[in-house]
């Protein structure tokens, strides 16, 4: 991905940390360049602020955001989240994504659902969703379909166990190729896992001991390196009678 | 009023699915405590005790008041507790909870009405001054257990405080002269034995699950709760069952006999803790005590701790008559 002149000089931010109110760019006055901002970042007239700590990155589509971690989580559209059930207004669901706000899902947004083919979803129930719209000062909402109305992988979540991180592990966690502490996991023991961009990650494997060590090992694994990781799994699998292969 | 924390129904199955099979989502066994944490203050009387996440702080002070009327010979001990709202969602500034409350008169049952606290000793004029003594316990991060964290910090906080000497004399024989730190060591308290509180959470109808020390998702999915205060010497101090689970009489007598065993445990980790506290002390006394020495003084303006134990040892072995003599009291 080439990136021109200019933008080099947009963004002489790009790669440190910046604290909110940081100003990260200044959009030209000239010129019809597109600056795509995502996460972190606002617009105030002329300048791109930023609304929280962390490092500025640019993805390699081109979006400039500010990425940190920290257990609060703010919504972004487009973000992928778990949500817990709370309440059921008639054809809306009030769901808790672990913002400042609770945020809504309708009932019809859920691949192949229509006003007569619902899904009957219970109070503390989990779903995996996407966030459509995330307003500053109104309630944020989600779907559990992708932007096509294909599920890919979002709706409800059955069973298994869920735990809370910081949005940065969250991160990793999403990260392609796989971080090192699911792929030391994965060589010796099957897993599933659902990691939302809210600091929720649910996990589900054959038996419950397999599940708790699941977790327990990706929530240690924040802090310590790839090879500590790996390490640390050969010694919970030892232990517990799984060696890896 | 927010909740602590916000269970789903998949959690709440899980965890209680896993305690069939006697596995903790902590990765802990059903009788496994955690990690204690114990961090004494800047001054005697305040310390900070973690048991896994949860933290409490606790702090002693001391003032000289006159006794309760049909008290001549005692001093008072009050137990006031803030549950600060950074300690949970669930917390709110303001007139102490219902939750926090209980925690209160728990931790004053369980010192106070096993007389813990020797209140006589607090006697300083009979009838004119006594020790009024003000603790403050303050919850600052609720990750279950609060009882036990509570318990730990407070008695951690009363035995490392120390009021100031007094002796009663003066023309009258009545005036109380208050000597300052430097003047005369302060003196320890008295405290008879150590009440601990362990709790037990219990689930499913019939509370036949039960787990000790539960974690914050514990307390959200229990049915019920049930804290021991009972002292390393086996006597029971308090029992706090609040609501809950109707559990069985066997059930409770099954907690409070696993209750002793973690009770003589943890007495024995914080002893270790404070006698570690207690030497740190002494070390920073005899060098407080010798500010004349301008050796003395470089090496604390260089800040390298060796050589200022190198100095202080060796003024140890030149000390006078009178400094070592108290230094033997103490060192008992």
């Amino acid at each position: 991905m080439g990136k021109s002149d200019n933008k080099v000089s947009l963004s002489p931010l790009l790669g440190k940390i910046a604290a909110p109110g940081d100003t990260i760019l200044e959009l030209p006055k000239e010129g019809d360049q597109v600056v795509r901002i995502g996460g972190g970042l606002r617009q105030t007239g002329d300048n791109v602020v930023a609304t929280r700590a962390g490092g500025v990155t640019k993805s390699p589509q081109g979006l400039y955001f500010v990425e940190g971690s920290q257990k609060r989580y703010i919504p972004q559209v487009d973000d992928a989240i778990i949500a817990v059930v709370t309440k059921r207004h008639g054809e809306v669901f009030e769901v808790d994504i672990g913002g400042p706000f609770r945020a809504s899902l309708s009932g019809v947004a859920f691949e192949g659902a229509t006003k007569r083919n619902r899904p009957n979803l219970k109070v503390g129930a989990l779903v995996y969703g996407r966030v459509i719209s995330a307003d500053r000062d109104m309630e944020p909402e989600i779907e559990c379909m992708d932007a096509h109305g294909k599920s890919s992988g979002f709706g409800p979540l059955t069973g298994g166990y869920m735990f809370s991180c910081t949005t940065g592990l969250a991160r990793v966690l999403l990260s392609n190729p796989p971080c090192p502490i699911l792929s030391a996991l994965g060589t010796a023991l099957s897993y599933e896992i659902a990691v939302g961009i809210n600091g929720r990650v649910w996990s589900k494997a054959e038996d419950a001991q397999t599940t708790i060590l699941v977790s327990n090992s990706i929530l240690n694994s924040e802090f310590i390196s790839g090879k500590q990781s790996e390490a640390m799994v050969k010694t919970l699998l030892t232990r517990m009678g799984k060696m890896p292969v | 009023m927010r909740e602590a924390i916000l269970l789903s129904a998949n959690e709440r199955e899980f965890l209680v699915g896993a305690l069939q099979a006697e596995q903790r989502v902590d990765g802990r066994r059903p009788f496994d405590t955690r990690r204690l944490k114990v961090r004494f203050g800047p001054n005697d009387g305040v310390c900070e005790a973690q048991l896994g996440p949860t933290r409490v702080l606790s702090s002693v002070t001391a003032e000289l008041v006159e006794p309760f009327p049909d008290r001549p010979n005692e001093g008072s001990v009050r137990f006031s507790v803030e549950f600060s709202p950074m300690a949970s969602p669930s917390f709110e500034a303001g007139r102490p909870s219902e939750e926090a409350v209980e925690v209160a008169r728990v931790i004053e049952r369980s010192l106070k009405g096993s007389g813990a606290i020797d209140t006589e000793a607090l006697c300083v004029l009979s009838g004119r001054k006594v020790w009024a003594l003000n603790v403050l316990i303050h919850v600052l991060d609720h990750g279950g257990a609060l009882l036990d964290a509570c318990s730990v910090s407070v008695l951690c906080a009363l035995l490392s405080f120390r009021h100031p000497d007094v002796t009663v004399g003066g023309q009258s024989g009545q005036e109380v002269i208050v000597h300052p730190p430097h003047v005369k060591e302060p003196i320890q308290l008295n405290i008879h034995h150590l009440p601990l509180a362990i709790s037990f959470a219990f689930f499913e109808d019939d509370g036949e699950l039960v787990v000790v020390d539960p974690s914050l998702k514990e307390e959200a999915a229990m049915r019920g709760m049930l804290t021991v205060c009972l002292n390393p010497q086996g006597e029971l101090c308090a029992l706090q069952k609040a609501g809950g689970v109707a559990v069985s009489t066997s059930q409770i007598m099954r907690c409070v006999r696993i209750a002793s065993g973690k009770v003589a445990e943890r007495a024995g980790q914080m002893k270790a803790l404070l006698s570690e506290y207690e030497q740190g002390r002494e070390k920073n006394r005899i060098r407080r005590r010798r500010p004349h020495s301008a050796m003395e003084e470089e090496n604390a303006g260089s800040g390298s701790a060796q050589a200022g134990d190198k100095s202080t040892y060796h003024q140890m072995e030149s000390s006078s008559d009178e400094d070592s003599s108290e230094e033997e009291e103490e060192e008992e």
